[in-house]
């Protein structure tokens, strides 16, 4: 139980760091930051509150970062697989950074803002300085790009997230989902992003560093909303079947093997003129050697990341890359690589501990999205 | 008349002639936070101090537990199976373990006393 941090790294806290000391959080180094794991009422109730209700997550630690320029959609296309033209403004895209081998630098967000010479990215904590010198490496000198230390981020998650924050800022009522605006409050502009990581509906704001405590407390205000920490957020997204970066996707995997084929827009895919299109186009063609897939053990036990995945005549087949105990659901969940050929196997075995345990294959997410439609 | 021993891992024995109880402290419930599941040694297998014995598994993590003494495990916790959140519960009592034919009470002059524990957590 004890916890190693390695002294040469400098970990930075964020500016809502005195307000979740006031909280009882339990803080922990992650990404390169000071950060809640959890507060007093611990992962599962912050994790089922957060289904039931709402909860706020301090996600500062993301980098925020604006590129600026004549062009720069079209500059940014031939990095990113993915269509400006085919978004409207203010419409959001998941997306990745790709090298020329098409594996995965950094997933993050990408938002075609109502000014068409400016794009906006929120990107992963740990990948933020490689990606902005990637972004440098593959774009012109006369691009700015700026890294928005001045903005903390919060997220607001849930299904009542819409109500809550609409009791502050009105307009936000019937935003899109995957779309973003700024929207003044007081004397301040905030970015408000309809979209989040857990599986549910919710918000991203980016607001002043001077101006998140206040408005932090002013949203807690409401019965509806908790504090909830890494810890849910973690067992949200995973149950939400949602990739997290240096787990079930790195520098040595390509988003067709860890199923995000969705996220790659099929117009650049065939003409593959992105970094690593030509890749990425013929891992689609001819498909990918291993699938990122559902895994539901038999019994109590967590099959967590590096379990060893066994088919039934014990050869070995794959690996875990997120596992863990999923509070909705009651029972333990993962998710790994498995080589292709055996994707459509019925069963096949976690080594946890040297026990082989019987798990059923299912096709992600284990908790179904529960995102905002419009209604028509 | 029963004694009770601390280990620097956090786990606890009372003993009690040469029986003991083992669970774990309320600072390292606290700690390790929700616990989802535990697994548990087999009854009549043998296991010397410090030496891993079970695994309680949180919703972040697994941690290893050491036996806080040597000996043979002839009963084990087998509510812990499906209400593993026991332990969070109460931890000093309905959360306990397993239990311990106790080989060499020597041994326990290795472990701690409930003031040196205080001490150590900081309480």
């Amino acid at each position: 139980m004890s916890e190693l941090i390695n002294e040469n790294i400098s970990i930075e806290k964020t500016s809502l760091f005195d307000f979740h000391n006031k909280n009882n959080a339990k803080i922990v180094p992650f990404g390169g930051y000071y950060l809640p794991i959890n507060y007093s009422s611990g992962i599962i109730s912050e994790h089922n509150h957060t289904r039931l209700k709402a909860s706020v997550f301090d996600v500062s630690h993301m980098g925020q970062i604006e590129i600026n320029g004549p062009f720069v959609m079209e500059a940014l296309e031939k990095i990113f697989p993915i269509s400006f033209s085919k978004l409207a403004p203010g419409k959001i895209k998941y997306t990745q950074l790709l090298n020329h081998e098409g594996k995965i630098i950094d997933d993050l967000m990408i938002h075609k803002t109502r000014d068409e010479n400016s794009v906006w990215l929120v990107v992963n904590a740990a990948c933020k300085h490689k990606d902005i010198n990637h972004l440098r490496e593959n774009l012109n000198k006369k691009f700015n790009i700026n890294l928005r230390n001045d903005l903390s981020l919060i997220a607001l998650q849930g299904p009542k997230s819409e109500k809550i924050l609409a009791d502050l800022i009105p307009e936000i009522k019937g935003m899109e989902f995957m779309s973003s605006s700024w929207f003044r409050y007081k004397n301040y502009e905030i970015l408000i992003s309809r979209c989040g990581y857990t599986g549910e509906d919710g918000f991203e704001i980016s607001i002043p560093n001077k101006n998140v405590v206040t408005f932090t407390e002013k949203i807690l205000k409401n019965n509806d909303v908790k504090l909830a920490g890494l810890g849910a957020r973690d067992s949200l997204r995973l149950e939400a079947g949602l990739c997290l970066y240096g787990h079930d996707i790195d520098i040595e995997k390509n988003p067709i093997e860890a199923g995000l084929k969705w996220s790659i827009c099929k117009d650049r895919l065939d003409k593959q003129d992105f970094i690593g299109g030509q890749v990425i186009a013929d891992e689609y063609k001819k498909g990918p050697q291993k699938n990122l897939l559902g895994f539901l053990p038999k019994g109590r036990a967590p099959a967590r990341e590096g379990t060893l995945i066994y088919d039934a005549s014990n050869k070995l087949i794959g690996e875990v890359t997120s596992g863990g105990f999923s509070p909705s659901l009651g029972v333990p969940i993962s998710m790994g690589y498995i080589i292709s050929s055996f994707s459509n196997e019925k069963e096949v075995f976690l080594d946890v501990r040297g026990k082989k345990i019987p798990a059923d294959i299912i096709k992600l997410p284990f908790v179904p999205h529960n995102y905002f439609k419009r209604k028509k | 008349m029963t004694d009770i021993f601390y280990t620097k891992d956090h786990e606890w024995i009372k003993v009690n002639g040469d029986e003991g109880v083992v669970g774990i402290t309320s600072y390292a419930s606290e700690q390790l936070g929700d616990i989802v599941f535990v697994e548990l040694p087999e009854k009549g297998n043998s296991f010397d101090q410090g030496k891993d014995v079970a695994v309680i598994e949180s919703v972040k993590a697994a941690s290893e537990i050491y036996s806080p003494a040597s000996g043979e495990i002839y009963e084990t916790n087998s509510s812990l199976e499906e209400k593993p959140e026991i332990i969070n519960e109460d931890p000093l009592e309905k959360g306990w373990l397993y239990k311990i034919i106790i080989k060499n009470k020597d041994e326990l002059k290795n472990l701690m006393s409930e003031e040196e524990y205080k001490k150590l957590i900081g309480v």
